[in-house]
């Protein structure tokens, strides 16, 4: 049985953790003064990089090599924390912000301290008003300690904090999506390049950190690269000689939710497996594991074929699916792929920020297509080809063998396709979220085909049996796609 | 300069150029519909995507091909780089426009854009000049596979002038950018989100508008926009455009000398449109400009020459009126004649005035007239002149070539005016109210002769009226407020029997026996060079469309 491994959320529990007085007892700020102390701005981004901490938002961008894209001779440069958290089935940051602010101010002074960055916005949200409310509180108490404001704690660096509410748009979680958010535009993301690291916030250089990126920063620095290693797996990459590391280290706030029996959030060292996840989630609820979304709607779906996953970054990557942002939604036998591909489409049609051609007028087509085949009228043709063979009267003749063309599926993989092919990882759009909306459509479509092919035969949602329902791995166009983990070997 | 490889062309372009811009230069199209040259680049209509090559990752250095991802023609620029930097050893950048991902990417955003758009070409506007309608064809597919329900946002009244047919709309926001940034007015926005974006101005809860499209520039979204959402009320349903002649000219407006094309058929004027200049108005022009030509196709129009029978104007033959002319001229002494000249007309007809005036009538008192000024309006990219007449500059040097640079304006003309026995007034242009120390001044004029095109204030005081000519049916050349000469030509035949100014001034002087024979407005052009100074160049085949600037 795997234990949780609470880091992040160690003091989660302590009442009144919240206050300064508290925190500080938990050993709240000593990292930070520690970095003071002891090191140099740039050792503690060195740090950052050995430590091998990658963002925890959704993409896996090494953060250490984030940090060393920004120029540090343009002045000023901005942190941007993002705690815009809205990617569905994602619920780790709010508890972090309601409950533990305090972590979050220090990791951000770390940042600031190790990048000389004087000035943080904290995108929070717009729904999560108590973790606003809590941000705000902790963050006048740090000002009162001295811990925020002028010459903070003798460094001779200011280090001030601005909290600012979102609007409720998923794509303002686009690190570009919410720099235009806060410079007060239309939450719509920007062509990159340039990236953030170079033109960012009001143009200039721009750290965006997810919030529980930022929580490890005091725990690399409080207890040195050497033990925050030790969590994790760390993979070579044989495309290099010798082969590059390639490091998963750290824990993973793993948001369980679905048919298991204790859905919430497990701090658990990266590169466990799903079946291992689902254990200590108090187990399934229902017979059988039918699929599991690893990271937030928009990530690929797995199928009860594929639960020996192990879930981290590059593991994911090569399953042609994401860690993201942790999200893990667990499906029993009784879900339906079709009603729940129809959900997340009506979401992301939702959520389309309408910038871009191919997203704004794809993705509400796509949701079209699949209430067509929800709704029962998916198009569907028997054609008959000619085919020489002994016929039912047993001479040669023409056998009229038939098949069913199931024009919406084909029709909903090309329109997915065409806002973003997964196949080729390519994007026709500006951002990334053209490929969260094809990701999904296709992968649930590829995997669980006789479900969307029930549902247009039948003229209604068909739940069919686990095994009849997924395809498998060997005829799954998507696993031939897959690249084969020779290219990386375990250094372990 | 920089030195690239575009689909098989090595071809030379310089630094800092797009993509777009650089195929554009070799004749090769990129479609594209968000970027225009005088706009941001928000890259957000994803049609102009090309390939580009670099270095493959982890392949052995020197290997190159296709980039995973295609890019924005309108985004991506090129410029050269270090040796080192080179693809094939000397290219700076290698892009294919024509590869198969380009052209199915092509084909698949304008299936994107088709979605919603409605096929109603047969009655829009745009049809024609459209830019979705021509990629369609040479890019596009030929059905389109959408099977749901088309959404239908409202058509809008914007201002004015302005309409918006949302259904149109293919939301590449150049509208919005252009209020933005070259207006500075930002009156344009996007409401709603995804599929439903729809551009509109401001407005309260219950719709009604709180600020309308109305400023100076506003008609130039028209013109930007790719597709037949924004249309002018002024040239709504009027004509389709393939059956309007077009012809390069100068805006008469202002001083500024927007370059324009002016499109018209037999019957008039349809509508006027910008001409890219560099230096002078970029892609733009005003309102007061484009919407200011209605005059031209006005039904009052002097088509006949006037006399003054009685106290009331009737209409003669030319001979007649220049015979009273004639008559008038050559019964007073050259002092106690004044003729004026027009910031309206060309510098031909300035030029033959002046001649006029100096080698026949010997008299050196010449005056200027124009349009009253009106109010200088500044915007972020663009000015509008106080001065409303298109050629103050070029009528002020030409007036006074011969007259050592004298020429009279405001208070003193008017004062001569007042004390002459004949003056001879060319106006042009728009109808020109006139103050009351104007009025007082002709009033006591004996004999006064106004050539002008639309009955106005001034011609009622006249004891002859010659029809002249307007901007659209004449030849010649302005000069600018910032000292460029440029053409304008000849669209439509003058109405009745008007004829271009200097024309008319030529005949007058032949009765008076001067030696004035020109065939041609380049003529005239030509006999400027040589005789005005600074307009040594300023020959009508040294202008060409471009125009030149003075030194």
């Amino acid at each position: 049985m795997v234990e949780e491994r609470r880091i992040l959320y160690e003091h989660l529990d302590v009442p009144d953790i919240n206050t300064f007085d508290v925190y500080r007892q938990h050993e709240g700020y000593t990292r930070f003064e520690k970095a003071i102390a002891e090191y140099q701005p740039e050792e503690i981004a060195d740090m950052v990089k050995d430590a091998g901490l990658k963002g925890r938002g959704g993409a896996g961008f090494s953060t250490g090599e984030k940090w060393s894209f920004v120029p540090r001779d343009i002045e000023p440069r901005y942190l941007c924390c993002n705690a815009d958290e809205s990617e569905p089935g994602t619920f780790s940051n709010r508890y972090v912000l309601e409950k533990n602010p305090h972590l979050l101010i220090e990791g951000i002074l770390i940042c600031c301290f190790a990048m000389g960055i004087e000035t943080t916005y904290v995108y929070i949200r717009g729904e999560f008003t108590l973790g606003k409310k809590m941000l705000d509180a902790a963050i006048k108490e740090a000002y009162e300690q001295g811990y925020l404001g002028e010459n903070v704690r003798g460094t001779g660096q200011n280090i001030n904090i601005y909290t600012h509410p979102g609007a409720g748009a998923y794509i303002c979680g686009e690190e570009t999506g919410l720099i235009e958010s806060l410079e007060g535009k239309r939450g719509q993301p920007r062509n990159k390049p340039p990236f953030p690291a170079v033109q960012g916030v009001f143009m200039k250089p721009t750290v965006v950190q997810n919030v529980e990126t930022l929580c490890n920063l005091p725990f690399i620095v409080g207890n040195g690269v050497e033990w925050y290693t030790q969590m994790g797996p760390t993979y070579g990459d044989a495309r290099f000689d010798p082969p590059k590391a390639d490091p998963n280290t750290g824990t993973k706030l793993y948001c369980i939710s679905g048919d298991v029996n204790e859905p919430g959030v497990y701090e658990l060292d990266l590169g466990l497996t799903c079946t291992e996840l689902i254990e200590v989630a108090g187990g399934l609820r229902g017979e059988e594991v039918k699929a599991v979304i690893p990271g937030g709607s928009s990530a690929p779906i797995l199928t009860h074929y594929e639960l020996d996953t192990r879930l981290d970054f590059t593991s994911l990557t090569l399953a042609k699916s994401m860690l993201g942002s942790g999200g893990i939604i667990v499906m029993n036998e009784t879900r339906n792929i079709v009603d729940c591909l129809l959900n997340i489409m009506k979401f992301y049609a939702h959520e389309s920020c309408g910038q871009c051609t191919p997203c704004r007028w794809g993705t509400p087509w796509v949701r079209d297509i699949v209430q067509r085949i929800a709704d029962g009228e998916g198009r569907q043709t028997t054609i008959t080809r000619p085919k020489f063979g002994i016929t039912e009267s047993g001479r040669w003749g023409d056998t009229g063998e038939t098949e069913e063309i199931y024009e919406d599926l084909d029709l909903l993989e090309s329109v997915a396709n065409n806002i973003a092919n997964v196949d080729t990882m390519t994007w026709n759009t500006i951002c990334v979220f053209g490929i969260a909306v094809s990701w999904p459509a296709v992968s649930y479509m590829r995997k669980f085909r006789p479900e969307f092919e029930a549902a247009i035969r039948e003229g209604k949602l068909v739940t069919l049996p686990v095994a009849e329902a997924t395809v498998p791995p060997e005829e799954n166009y998507a696993y031939q796609q897959r690249i084969i983990p020779k290219e990386m070997t375990d250094l372990e | 300069m920089a030195f690239i490889k575009l689909n098989d062309l090595e071809i030379e372009v310089e630094d800092g150029t797009n993509v777009v811009e650089a195929a554009r230069q070799h004749d090769i199209e990129v479609p594209h519909y968000c970027y225009h040259p005088g706009l941001s680049r928000p890259a957000n209509c994803r049609m102009c995507l090309v390939e580009p090559y670099g270095p493959i990752p982890g392949a052995p250095p020197g290997t190159i091909g296709p980039a995973r991802q295609l890019a924005t023609g309108c985004t991506l620029t090129v410029r050269s780089g270090p040796p080192e930097r080179k693809l094939e050893e000397k290219f700076d950048a290698i892009i294919r426009t024509d590869s198969d991902r380009v052209i199915k990417a092509r084909e698949d955003i304008l299936e994107f854009l088709l979605v919603h758009h409605p096929l109603d070409c047969p009655v829009c506007d745009q049809a024609g000049e459209c830019d979705l309608q021509d990629f369609s064809y040479r890019h596009g597919h030929d059905k389109s596979r959408y099977l749901e329900v088309k959404n239908v946002p409202p058509k809008k009244d914007l201002g004015p002038d302005i309409l918006l047919y949302s259904t149109r709309c293919i939301v590449c926001t150049r509208c919005i950018r252009f209020c933005d940034e070259v207006s500075g007015s930002g009156e344009l926005g996007l409401i709603n989100r995804g599929s439903h974006d729809e551009i509109d101005i401001p407005r309260s809860h219950e719709g009604t508008p709180i600020q309308l499209l109305d400023n100076k520039l506003a008609g130039n979204v028209v013109d930007i926009c790719p597709v037949g959402a924004l249309i002018s009320k002024d040239f709504l349903f009027k004509s389709r455009p393939w059956f309007l002649e077009k012809t390069d000219s100068i805006c008469t407006g202002c001083s500024v000398g927007c370059n324009v094309t002016v499109e018209y058929k037999a019957d008039g004027l349809y509508r006027i449109k910008p001409r890219f200049h560099e230096d002078i108005n970029q892609h733009w022009m005003c309102d007061d400009g484009r919407l200011g030509y209605h005059y031209v196709n006005s039904d009052d129009r002097l088509q006949l020459p006037q006399k003054r029978v009685d106290g009331e104007l009737v209409t003669t033959q030319w001979a007649e009126a220049l015979t009273l002319i004639s008559d008038a001229l050559s019964q007073v002494e050259a002092d106690e004649i004044v003729v004026i000249g027009s910031a309206q007309g060309t510098n031909e007809d300035n030029y033959v005035l002046q001649q006029f005036a100096h080698d026949v009538l010997k008299t050196t008192q010449l005056g200027l007239i124009g349009q009253l000024p009106g109010e200088e309006h500044k915007f972020p990219q663009f000015t509008i002149e106080a001065d409303k007449n298109p050629n103050t500059a070029g009528a002020r040097t030409i007036l006074g070539s011969a007259n050592g640079n004298v020429v009279l304006e405001g208070d003193t003309l008017w004062e001569k005016v007042a004390s002459a026995k004949v003056v001879y007034l060319v106006n042009g242009g728009p109808e020109r109210p006139l103050q009351d120390a104007e009025r007082d001044a002709l009033e006591k004029v004996g004999f006064l002769i106004v050539q002008d095109v639309l009955p106005s204030e001034v011609t009622q005081l006249a004891d002859v009226v010659l029809p002249g000519t307007t901007f659209a049916e004449k030849d010649g050349t302005f000069t600018n407020s910032s000292g460029w000469v440029q053409r304008i030509r000849k669209t439509i035949d003058p109405p009745g029997e008007a004829q271009a100014d200097w024309e008319i001034t030529q005949q007058l002087a032949k009765r008076l026996g001067g030696e004035i024979d020109y065939h041609f407005a380049g003529e005239i052009a030509i006999a400027i060079a040589e005789n005005v100074e600074g307009y040594g160049d300023a020959t009508h085949q040294n202008i060409g469309d471009a125009g030149i600037k003075l030194t």
